[in-house]
């Protein structure tokens, strides 16, 4: 048995088609009139102890819901999470103990208080150890550079030491498993970075496994093992960063609109993957042919409207994937 | 036991947020305790030129008071929590309690202690009792003293229930915060005098609909036994206690459905 | 002039959003005078004389100071909020009085609650609790003059409050403070003739009286005609006495806000 198992995961909301003004929500509460909407519909996956994957999906499209409910702040519609064994919300105290959450967008420390303040409160909370929560404490300083400001009270951090503070606060109890919700949003590049590897340590060191959520592509690259990407509630991609990386990488998508919808397109280092009328996108390999050859070659056996040619960062491969302009390859193993 | 040294933590965390802005607190609790003394000082005015109104003694107005603001203030320094829930679930603070191995009342009672409204009522509340207690004829016997303790505590938790009630309805993501403080505090207002000085409807209202009565006309009452009790059934001045517990575990029946309605839909759609 | 009334007509539609401080208002207004009136009740019942005059002059007293306490009330945090917020040096960069700026503001507010506030809380005053009428027509002319006045006192009063914003920051704690002397007082929660005399000499010495006071005896018409002149001219001096203070004030926290650049 897996350390995480997620099985026919569903979530559905029921949207309150709500009267506006207090006479019209307490109507609205005493009579509810809703339409229900799945945010979650049927994910599975698995996830083995000391793992580091990426949730990745546009805004609205059930990750958060998925990894609230894996933190047991929400109860899912239908399916079953275990974390080692226990439901999240059903053992929500038990659970919760193993369990570190980190919120890129809200704070868990003390605002007007000096970092420590926090750490001291968190060993009462989570009935940590003092020898433990000493030795922590230290370790983390030292990697994380906390000594400088750990006497300073938060509101007058910066927002990088913030969030290393955050994360510090976040793993004292040694969780087994750890949440970040958008651990990066708003750092500069230097911050950014010194916090991926402080991650990388900590999952190396202890093997705590380790769930993101995050729109920053490079958090994924290079913290992540594997990524599992959902879209419209679903899961489309479960598999490793270089695998998608290699598939589209190494080749670039000529997207061409064509003046007419022509049948079939012959010509030699573009290979068709997806077709709208006469809008049609190809792969080509960009150490074997050079754009320019391949648009004059084009242009002259047919008659073009517009031609793009996308860039091939993993960045940009899953805005396509998001906006429809890629159809994920069935050949990839990762695609579900 | 270990709730309890925790729940000491978070009030030692608050007690040194409150020390950080020394100057600042000190002033608000003072501005509070001129606030509260406004209607104290127009009773005072209105008894030194009067001597009495109906039956009842500046001492005896005092003491009856005395209550409203020691409830009041024990009501704030314990459950300052549930007052602000409403900011609690907008700013998503309550979504991070759920993210810890405590129960959520306890989170949620234990984070916030608001020091300056504790101070502002409850020295007013002092004052008042300091100034009554030997002065309207009570024997401070050992029951005497258990009861007022008893009733004080009651009259929080009538407060914290209608407190309570407000939080709930922020699961659906009502707000209702205006609509409570508008009830709470005009309630209050009218609880400032001994409630037989009202129609029926009103004293009716005191009793049934929002229990202010309990919180201080009852309980003051049971020591002072002015003739306008027998208006009322004599039974009500032992009843604070059970008002309070009664009330409390209604709305929190309530709070609980509450809960389960956030833990199914959450703060927003995603 | 125009731009003063587009300011007063924003602020008026502003109020109009706030839809639960509009009911708060009125309800609070109520209540106050339905307790007040409950407690003067139990005073006078014992001296046989609830319909006597003095009963219907005290409650017509609290419902006329509840009433004007309800249309006087002011945002009291509109500077505070523009000096924290920064705002206030995008104001002083516009080619406008910041002076006349706020006034305006506040006028549409009072607009605002004469409109909507005012009288749907007059016609249950006078239905619920039976309000006298003013003394006479020319009593009420005096009235109105002198209410306008009383507003321009505590106007001028909570703009020095207000400005010192500049200095302190957060200013819940003076205006709370300010809000407990004027309802003490100005003789809004109970008549200064109900007071020690001692405690009557000392607010004889302040503003106070000016603002609730002095425009509710004359409705009463309890000032003799030759003393109405000495009471609105008492008004004029506090409002202009206070303005000058408030002119200080305004310099020395334009200066401060130039210097340090807000």
């Amino acid at each position: 048995m897996a350390f995480i198992e997620v099985h026919d995961l569903v979530k559905e909301y029921k949207v309150n088609i709500r009267n506006k003004g207090l006479i019209g929500s307490i109507k609205s509460l005493l009579i509810p009139e809703y339409t229900m909407k799945s945010a979650v519909d049927g994910i599975n996956f698995t996830i083995e102890e000391g793992e580091t994957v990426g949730f990745i999906g546009p805004n609205g499209a059930g990750k958060s819901t998925t990894v609230k409910m894996l933190t047991g702040i929400l109860v899912p519609t239908s399916g079953s999470i275990t974390i080692g064994g226990l439901s999240p919300y059903k053992d929500r105290k038990l659970n919760t103990a193993k369990l570190g959450v980190v919120f890129g967008q809200r704070s868990q420390l003390w605002w007007d208080l000096p970092v420590i303040d926090t750490f001291d409160l968190l060993k009462y909370i989570y009935k940590i150890p003092e020898n433990i929560h000493k030795s922590n404490i230290e370790h983390f300083s030292e990697i994380l550079g906390l000594d400088e400001f750990i006497k300073q009270p938060v509101r007058q951090l910066s927002l990088g030491q913030r969030m290393r503070a955050e994360i510090a606060a976040s793993l004292l109890h040694n969780p087994e498993i750890i949440f970040f919700d958008e651990p990066t949003i708003g750092l500069d590049v230097v911050a950014k970075e010194k916090i991926r590897e402080f991650v990388k340590f900590i999952n190396k060191e202890r093997n705590t496994t380790m769930l993101f959520t995050t729109h920053d592509m490079v958090d994924i690259e290079k913290t992540c093992d594997r990524m599992i990407i959902i879209d419209h509630g679903k899961k489309i991609y479960d598999g490793t960063v270089e695998e998608i990386k290699d598939t589209y990488g190494g080749n670039r998508i000529l997207s061409v609109e064509f003046g007419q919808n022509y049948e079939n397109i012959l010509m030699s280092g573009l290979e068709l993957i997806e077709e709208k009328g006469n809008k049609k996108h190809f792969k080509f390999a960009k150490d074997d042919f050079q754009v320019s050859y391949l648009i004059q070659k084009l242009s002259q056996q047919y008659e073009i409207l517009d031609i793009t040619v996308q860039e091939p960062e993993i960045d940009g491969i899953i805005r396509e994937i998001y906006q429809g302009g890629i159809k994920l390859n069935e050949s990839l193993s990762g695609v579900c | 036991m270990n709730l309890f040294i925790i729940f000491y933590q978070y009030s030692k965390l608050s007690l040194k947020t409150m020390l950080e802005y020394k100057f600042d607190r000190t002033f608000i609790t003072l501005a509070i305790f001129f606030r509260e003394m406004i209607s104290v000082v127009v009773m005072f005015l209105i008894l030194t030129r009067f001597l009495h109104i109906k039956d009842w003694q500046l001492f005896e107005l005092f003491f009856l008071y005395s209550f409203l603001f020691l409830s009041y203030s024990l009501f704030i320094f314990l459950f300052a929590g549930i007052r602000d829930f409403d900011h609690m679930i907008h700013s998503g603070e309550f979504d991070r309690f759920l993210t810890r191995p405590l129960g959520l009342m306890f989170q949620i009672v234990a984070s916030r202690v608001d020091y300056p409204a504790t101070l502002g009522h409850g020295i007013v509340g002092i004052i008042l009792f300091m100034f009554t207690a030997s002065n309207v004829g009570i024997d401070w016997n050992i029951q005497n003293i258990i009861y007022y303790i008893i009733a004080l505590i009651g009259g929080a938790i009538i407060q914290a229930s209608i407190f309570m009630i407000s939080a709930s309805f922020s699961f659906w993501t009502i707000r209702v915060e205006n609509l409570r403080n508008l009830i709470f505090f005009n309630s209050r207002r009218i609880a400032g005098y001994p409630i037989s000085f009202y129609p029926s409807i009103i004293q009716k209202i005191l009793i049934f609909v929002i229990p202010f009565a309990f919180v201080n006309y009852f309980p003051a009452q049971y020591y002072l036994g002015k003739e306008d009790i027998e208006l009322f059934w004599g039974g009500y001045m032992y009843l604070t206690p059970f008002v309070g517990i009664i009330m409390f575990f209604i709305v929190y029946l309530f709070w609980k459905m509450g809960v389960r309605s956030y833990s199914s839909s959450g703060n927003s759609m995603y | 002039m125009r731009v003063y009334l587009e300011f007063a007509k924003k602020s008026f539609q502003n109020s109009i959003v706030y839809r639960m401080d509009y009911f708060a208002g009125v309800i609070n207004a109520i209540v106050m005078i339905l307790v007040n009136i409950y407690i003067w009740k139990a005073i006078y019942e014992e001296e046989a004389a609830i319909e006597g005059v003095q009963f219907k002059i005290i409650v017509t007293y609290i419902i006329i100071s509840f009433l004007m306490q309800m249309v006087y009330m002011m945002d009291e945090y509109f500077i505070e909020n523009k000096v924290r917020s920064g705002l206030i040096s995008m104001d002083m960069l516009k080619p406008i009085h910041f002076r006349w700026y706020v006034f305006s503001y506040n006028i549409g507010t009072v607009v605002f609650r004469l409109l909507l506030q005012f009288t749907p809380a007059i016609i249950v005053s006078i239905f619920l609790f039976n309000l006298l009428g003013p003394f006479s027509v020319l009593y009420f002319s005096y009235f109105l003059l002198s209410a306008v006045l009383g507003y321009l006192v505590l106007y001028n009063l909570n703009f020095i409050v207000w400005i010192s914003s500049f200095w302190f920051y957060w200013t819940f704690s003076l205006v709370t403070i300010k809000d407990a002397a004027v309802m003490i007082l100005s003789g809004a929660m109970i008549p200064l003739w109900f007071m020690p005399e001692w405690l009557v000499d000392f607010i004889k010495l302040t503003p106070f009286d000016a603002i609730f006071y002095i425009p509710i005896r004359v409705y009463l018409g309890m000032v003799p005609e030759q003393e109405i002149l000495s009471a609105l001219f008492r008004q004029v001096m506090w409002i202009f006495i206070l303005f000058l203070i408030g002119q200080l004030l305004w310099k020395a926290a334009t200066k401060k806000l130039v210097v340090q650049g807000g």
